[in-house]
């Protein structure tokens, strides 16, 4: 932006120098200076309802509200003076006149504003005589409940809901001092149950089922953590006692979700205390798995993957890995497989192309990733495919808060109906599946459609050659020349276009950037590149096999036809996710290892489940699905199970000891990265950001490809929606309870799109 | 939802007045009440069905008005006004007679299910006080004889004719009287067109189309010191003059006909007995500021001028002085009526706009002002009704001339419903600038029974209340602003020696309470706090540490809520406790020397 014209005005007597438009609030804010307020919310519609923000201004007869009134050149404002005190001060006795003063036993006493506000700027005695208003309180939903006399009619819950999470869920009931908030059906709430309006509550008025009367703030320690969900990486803020997550909310809005969470970020924390939750090594005797000691089931594990290794060859040996484990674990397991167990036969669950995405930008990759900021700051955002609103709900969040603020233009190419859409400038809606070839159509203008299709493709396409600096973002259905054609097509639109590939789960993005791939290495170098191979060979003390090994798919095809004699999982579930010809896909196998948190379709057939810890219970880092790496932190500890990197890392040890490879040297999760960021294109992350709690974009700069196209159904979504989140979903007892889990599948269908909008 | 076709043909008439559909929300629901007699699922579900709304922004609509109801009334909704006007003269009293006499309380229904009961705010039937209406039909100058014999042909399913014409609005013209915008009132048939057009109708508005420029027109009206007639008394031609002349966007004109002020019932016979002229004046205004499209917002309880309008709008769209190319002029306008759901603070410019986008009756955040963001975030000029009302006239006698009729800054005449302990209550249009003593003793025939005065109400309960020592003034803007009150709305009310003025207060503060929306702290909490403070005070629980406190409570709010309506809950009460500080003392010690001593002696 071109140097703008700066205003001057004085606050509390000292100048101030800001940009036009500024409102005084912030102004004074930025000057550390508290003005008071309620109903001010920075990013929501202006209220000036609370009235305790009133300022005095010099020419101005009334006091003003500074939430609403914009710095002019020469204004004149006073923050401190008695009259200014002294409101504030009325304001306070007049919001404690119906107010429970309940604060010992309210679910906000120590963490709610009015109670700050009321110790700041308040009276010490109480003038009301009168009998206060009652209400009972209501269970709106098990996960939120609404306290009507603790509330003091902010409207940030009904603003958040409506200009944030485009639900408007929550409206305002009866009038005058009888006015409360409602819910969108009588007593109860039919919504996203993102929580919002709990964290968005300024005082105890509306509360979580999930913590509500269970603990004191201060009796709490809390712990950052990237949610362990879907891929957008947002912070949530892990409230633990005694080694239990009671809470998990949005305390300090520094992550790259600002204050966003979704349901699944704010309540899907309980699977970590499910009662199905393995805590001890099993181990199958006579058929039946059978709870060992660590000794045994480690020992077992070496001990007949070594047999297998020497009875049949390496090759017969096959890796699956997990959209779940941190980036360290995954840089360990790819040296697990390929040195200690010397195959390439090394994949995971690909919920995005990545591969492709990297092939196609090449180098450019480095200067062409979207962050989640990006998203939101972008003139224009090119959405292809993939339902937002549901799988990539801080995506979706940044999106409508751009357009909110700052008149963002979305264009979206769909198959599926999305709520999103009602954000955007153009929506093309195609047939599902013919994603890829509307993304042709853009880049050649090949392939035939129905004239109205074309006519609005071409519109769309009209639109965007009119737009700079575009973010482009695409879902699973845009895979390898797809891909390609996007990005030689977008490419060239005015400005810097940048993009994001949309994948399903936490770390599913880093999955793929520590090479969890049959052809790939960590930062996207290819196998078959020899010198790339000599380098990490070196690096991990061994020889890394030549020959692109076998993908997931492949794998279970193998395991069925017998020809894959043992199969190592960490963190998947492949029997659920990839459903094959046959009934049975591991009949051939000798052994089963698997790494899990709970007896999944996988871990049921496993000759050894070792148990794990989850990302909530271990240290190492994450990156979302637009590259941001963050770190996860130990909130508690894992009562039996160990993380995963402490299970390959001491297996490591055991085959080398069988003579299988060199045992893995890295001790903590910490060296591991520091190798990683010395040795994985685009992860000289700074660690200074990482320990501050911040996020660094990886970017890698892979050598381009020129043809990449991922084998025929490695790239698929498992089109989570908002209350399902893979296996681990099914764990989380909170997320399904709500009536909106049980309807699925909910907003997909145009059915339940029409109560989301009624 | 199969809708009666009547309903339904209802429904895409009102769906067709508005560029936005969410509009049509408030009336919609108004008129399935009226046939269903509530608002149950599955009307609702159908009205949100056709505007495209979401549950929650129909039932959070709905919730805010005060006539719209979920659950069934009686056949017959009495509604008892007991605000100021009609308290004066009995209304408390005919409220307890009709509930003895039903058996049923407040909004409580006759096991019958025929009658049902609600003790209302002001309904503007302020000069036949006191007053009820059994469903939208007005019967004033009650007593309980008479509402007996009103129930009791009720039940037998007879309906008894309500009030022909607003109380007090025919009466012999007095000499003190100046005739500019009443002087139809009377006249037989006045309402219809060609009666209109036999008395000087719409020539001001072929004078203002063929012969002046818009500039002109808002030259003349402010010329004409013309000054709003809602309460605020900003000079009309100024107003019009904000409305920016280069926008592509439409602009509207907006009469405010939503008359809530208690004691004020001036906007009832203007609608009722000359609506061409308020047509007429809307048109004026539209041409004035280049709008092509209007809107009269009635409150609710007045649908019997809604239908007056509606009738008198056809006729104006029959004869070509609405629609298109008015008077072969090349001038377009539109004009339909919208009808409120009762909600004083709809009154509100900002809050007017908000209910007539179908929501609730929120008022904005100024600036910006409406002038330049009002309805539909357009250009928009509101104008009281009465204001406009007095646009042909200005037009016809040109502005100078009119002005004349007042004083320097106040121009004209205005329309004063004078009510309370007076001999003859009634709506008399003086000029501005009349003595308000000449106005009680001469106009309204001095104090009923030959009483003493005690206290005035100027121009509707937001005013502070003037004592009898201070009516040697000038009823105009400037004069009682220097006096510490304000012109209002032209509610003039009179009490008189016997009147309790805590009971005064807290019946005013009541009103306040029930009318505040609930958008900011100090009105939502203050209101309801003192009403109960006033409430224990009167019935004699009050301590003496109360009386500073209701000053100050009241002080507190003043100047800091969001809109004036706190203002106008504070300024009262705040004049009442100083001026009449000696009768808070006497309830101090038991006494209230006005009640009934049986009443006081019922008090806990
Ligand atoms: C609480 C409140 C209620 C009001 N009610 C009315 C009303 O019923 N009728 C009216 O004309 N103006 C009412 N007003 C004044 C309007 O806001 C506005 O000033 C007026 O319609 C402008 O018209 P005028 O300039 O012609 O008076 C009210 C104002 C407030 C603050
Ligand atoms: S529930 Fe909380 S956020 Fe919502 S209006 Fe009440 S106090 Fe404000
Ligand atoms: S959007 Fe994704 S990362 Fe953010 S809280 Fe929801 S599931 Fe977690
Ligand atoms: S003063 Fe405040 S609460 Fe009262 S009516 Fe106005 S906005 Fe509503
Ligand atoms: S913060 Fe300004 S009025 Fe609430």
């Amino acid at each position: 932006m071109a140097d703008q014209k700066q205003i001057t005005f004085t606050l509390d007597g000292r100048p101030v120098r800001t940009s036009p438009g500024t409102l005084v609030i912030e102004a004074a804010k930025s000057q550390g200076i508290e003005v008071p307020s309620f109903c001010y919310y920075p990013g929501l519609a202006l209220q000036a309802a609370c009235r305790m923000c009133l300022v005095e201004v010099e020419k101005m007869p009334k006091l003003q509200t500074a939430c609403t009134l914009v710095a002019t050149e020469g204004m004149v404002v006073r923050t401190m003076t008695d009259q200014v005190r002294k409101a504030r001060k009325d304001m306070i006795e007049f919001l404690l006149s119906n107010h429970p003063l309940d604060c010992p036993v309210c679910d906000k006493g120590g963490e709610c504003e009015l109670q700050d506000m009321t110790f700041r700027y308040g009276l010490d005695k109480t003038r009301f005589a009168e009998e206060k208003l009652h209400h009972p309180e209501e269970k709106w939903s098990p996960l939120v409940y609404y306290d009507a006399p603790r509330c003091i009619l902010c409207f940030r819950c009904v603003r958040v809901c409506d200009e944030g999470m485009d639900t408007k869920a929550l409206g305002v009931g009866s009038r005058g001092v009888h006015s409360v908030i409602l819910p969108n059906k009588p007593g109860e709430l039919a919504c996203e149950e993102c929580g919002m309006c709990i964290d968005i509550c300024p005082v105890g008025a509306l509360t979580s089922g999930t913590y509500r009367y269970h603990t004191r703030p201060w009796e709490m320690t809390y712990v950052a953590d990237p949610c362990t969900h879907c891929s957008n990486g947002c912070k949530t803020t892990l409230s633990v006692r005694n080694n239990e997550i009671l809470r998990a909310n949005n305390r300090d809005h520094s992550g790259v979700n600002g204050e966003f969470l979704c349901a699944k970020g704010r309540f899907g924390f309980d699977f970590a205390t499910h009662p199905e939750r393995i805590r001890a090594p099993l181990v199958r005797r006579n058929g039946k798995l059978a709870p060992a000691s660590w000794e045994e089931a480690l020992e077992e594990v070496a001990r007949r993957l070594k047999q297998v290794r020497d009875a049949h060859r390496a090759e017969t040996i096959g890796v699956i890995g997990s959209n779940h484990t941190t980036n360290e674990e995954n840089y360990l397991l790819n040296r697990f497989a390929r040195i200690t167990l010397g195959t390439n036969n090394l994949d995971h669950h690909r919920t995005a192309d990545y591969v492709g995405l990297a092939a196609a930008l090449g180098p450019r990759m480095k200067d062409s990733l979207a962050t989640m900021a990006d998203v939101y700051q972008a003139p224009a955002v090119l959405l292809v495919a993939n339902e937002v609103s549901n799988q990539n709900p801080l995506v979706a969040w940044q999106i409508r808060a751009g357009v909110r603020h700052h008149g963002l233009r979305l264009y979206a190419i769909n198959g599926r109906p999305s709520k999103i859409h009602r954000q955007a400038k153009i929506a093309v809606e195609v047939s599902r599946g013919s994603e890829a070839r509307a993304v042709r159509w853009l880049a050649a203008e090949q392939g035939r459609w129905e004239a109205k299709t074309t006519e609005s493709l071409a519109a769309l396409k009209a639109a965007l050659g009119a737009e700079h600096d575009v973010v482009v973002l695409f879902g699973a259905e845009i895979q390898g020349s797809a891909i390609r054609d996007l990005v030689s097509w977008a490419g060239r639109l005015g400005g810097k276009t940048k993009f994001m590939a949309l994948g399903d789960y936490a770390n599913s993005r880093g999955a793929a950037d520590m090479g969890i791939l049959p052809d790939r290495l960590p930062g996207y170098a290819p196998l078959s590149d020899a010198a790339e191979r000599a380098r990490f060979g070196k690096l991990w003390g061994g020889e890394i096999p030549a020959a692109a090994g076998l993908t997931l798919r492949g794998m279970l095809d193998a395991a069925t036809q017998g020809k894959l004699k043992a199969l190592y999982v960490v963190g998947a579930n492949p029997l659920k996710g990839f459903p094959g010809p046959s009934a049975d896909r591991i009949a051939g196998l000798d052994l089963l290892v698997v790494e899990e948190m709970f007896l999944t379709e996988t871990a049921q057939r496993a000759d050894v489940v070792l148990p794990a810890a989850c990302s909530y219970e271990k240290e190492g880092s994450l990156t979302n699905t637009a590259g941001e790496v963050q770190l996860t932190h130990r909130a508690t500890d894992p009562q039996g199970p160990r993380s995963d990197f402490d299970l390959l890392r001491i297996l490591s040890h055991q085959l080398s000891l069988l003579g299988m490879g060199a045992p893995i040297r890295l001790r903590t999760p910490a060296a591991a990265l520091d190798e990683i960021r010395q040795n994985v294109s685009g992860y000289d992350v700074l660690p200074a950001t990482l320990l501050g709690g911040g996020a660094e974009l990886a970017a890698p700069a892979p050598r381009p490809v020129e043809s990449y196209e991922p084998p025929e159904g490695a790239v698929f979504s498992s089109n989570d929606y908002l209350f399902t989140s893979g296996t681990l979903g099914r764990y989380c007892s909170r997320l399904t309870s709500t009536n909106e889990a049980r309807e699925r599948p909910w907003s997909s269908s145009p059915s339940t799109q029409s109560w989301w909008h009624r | 939802m199969e809708l009666p076709p009547h309903l339904d043909e209802k429904f895409r008439e009102l769906m067709g007045r508005y560029p936005v559909k969410r509009s049509a929300l408030v009336p919609m629901m108004l008129y399935a009440q009226d046939h269903f007699g509530f608002l149950g699922d599955e009307i609702l579900e159908e009205i949100a069905t056709r505007l495209d709304l979401n549950k929650i922004e129909v039932e959070e609509t709905l919730a805010y008005y005060s006539m719209l109801r979920r659950k069934p009334a009686g056949r017959y909704h009495i509604q008892v006004c007991t605000n100021i006007s009609c308290m004066l003269r009995g209304g408390h009293e005919l409220y307890a007679h009709v509930q003895k006499r039903l058996g049923i309380g407040h909004k409580e229904v006759s096991p019958s299910g025929t009658f049902s009961l609600e003790e209302v705010e002001c309904i503007g039937a302020c000069t036949g006080a006191p007053s009820l209406q059994v469903n939208y039909d007005f019967y004033e100058n009650l007593d309980p004889d008479k509402v007996d014999a009103l129930l009791e042909q009720l039940e037998q399913g007879k309906k008894p004719q309500p009030v022909p014409v607003t109380s007090g609005s025919l009466h012999e013209r007095l000499p003190a009287e100046t005739l500019v915008i009443s002087k139809r009132f009377g006249i037989r048939d006045s309402r219809r067109m060609d009666v209109y057009l036999a008395h000087e109708g719409y020539q001001a508005l072929e004078k203002a189309l063929k012969q002046m420029t818009p500039d002109q027109i808002i030259e003349e009206v402010k010329k004409s010191n013309l000054r709003g007639r809602g309460g605020a008394g900003f000079p009309a031609g100024m107003k019009w003059s904000f409305v920016p002349k280069e926008t592509n966007k439409p602009k509207y004109i907006l009469a405010n006909a939503d008359e809530s002020e208690p004691g004020t019932c001036k906007d009832r016979p203007l609608m009722e007995m000359d609506p061409h002229q308020l047509i007429e004046g809307i048109v004026i205004a539209g041409r004035a500021v280049s709008a092509n499209q209007g809107y009269i917002y009635i409150r609710g309880e007045y649908r019997y001028l809604i239908d007056i309008m509606d009738q008198a709008i056809a006729e104006a769209y029959g004869r070509g002085y609405l629609g298109k190319d008015i008077l072969s002029s090349g001038f377009d306008f539109e004009l339909s009526t919208h009808t409120g759901a009762g909600a004083y603070e709809c009154g509100e410019e900002s809050a007017l706009m908000e209910s007539l986008e179908g929501k609730r009756g929120y008022p904005r955040i100024k600036p910006p002002f409406p002038a330049v963001v009002g309805l539909y975030h357009c250009p928009t000029v509101i104008n009281n009704a009465e204001t406009l009302s007095t646009v042909p006239a200005v037009i016809r006698m040109g502005g100078e001339a009119y002005a004349n009729l007042g004083t320097p800054r106040n121009g004209g005449t205005r329309l004063y419903s004078i009510s309370g302990h007076v001999n003859r209550p009634g709506i008399y249009e003086l000029p501005l600038g009349f003595p308000l003593r000449r106005l009680i003793e001469e106009v309204a025939g001095g104090i009923r029974g030959g009483k003493k005065l005690k206290a005035v109400i100027p121009g509707g309960s937001s005013c502070p209340l003037l004592s009898a020592e201070e009516i040697d003034l000038p009823m105009d803007f400037d004069s009682l602003a220097k006096a510490g009150s304000m012109l209002g709305s032209g509610g003039t009310v009179i009490m008189d020696e016997d009147t309790c003025m805590v009971d005064v207060a807290r019946r005013i503060m009541h009103f306040y309470a029930h009318e505040s929306c609930g958008w900011c702290i100090p009105c939502r909490e203050g209101t309801s706090w003192l009403r109960k403070m006033l409430d224990r005070f009167h019935e004699g629980e009050g301590r003496a540490e109360d009386i500073p406190l209701i000053d100050e409570l009241a002080k507190n709010m003043l100047g800091r809520t969001f809109c004036p309506l706190g203002d106008a809950a504070a300024l009262p009460t705040i004049s009442i406790v100083q001026k009449w500080r000696n009768e808070f003392e006497d309830h101090l010690r038991g006494k209230c020397s006005y009640q009934a001593a049986d009443a006081l002696a019922a008090a806990p």
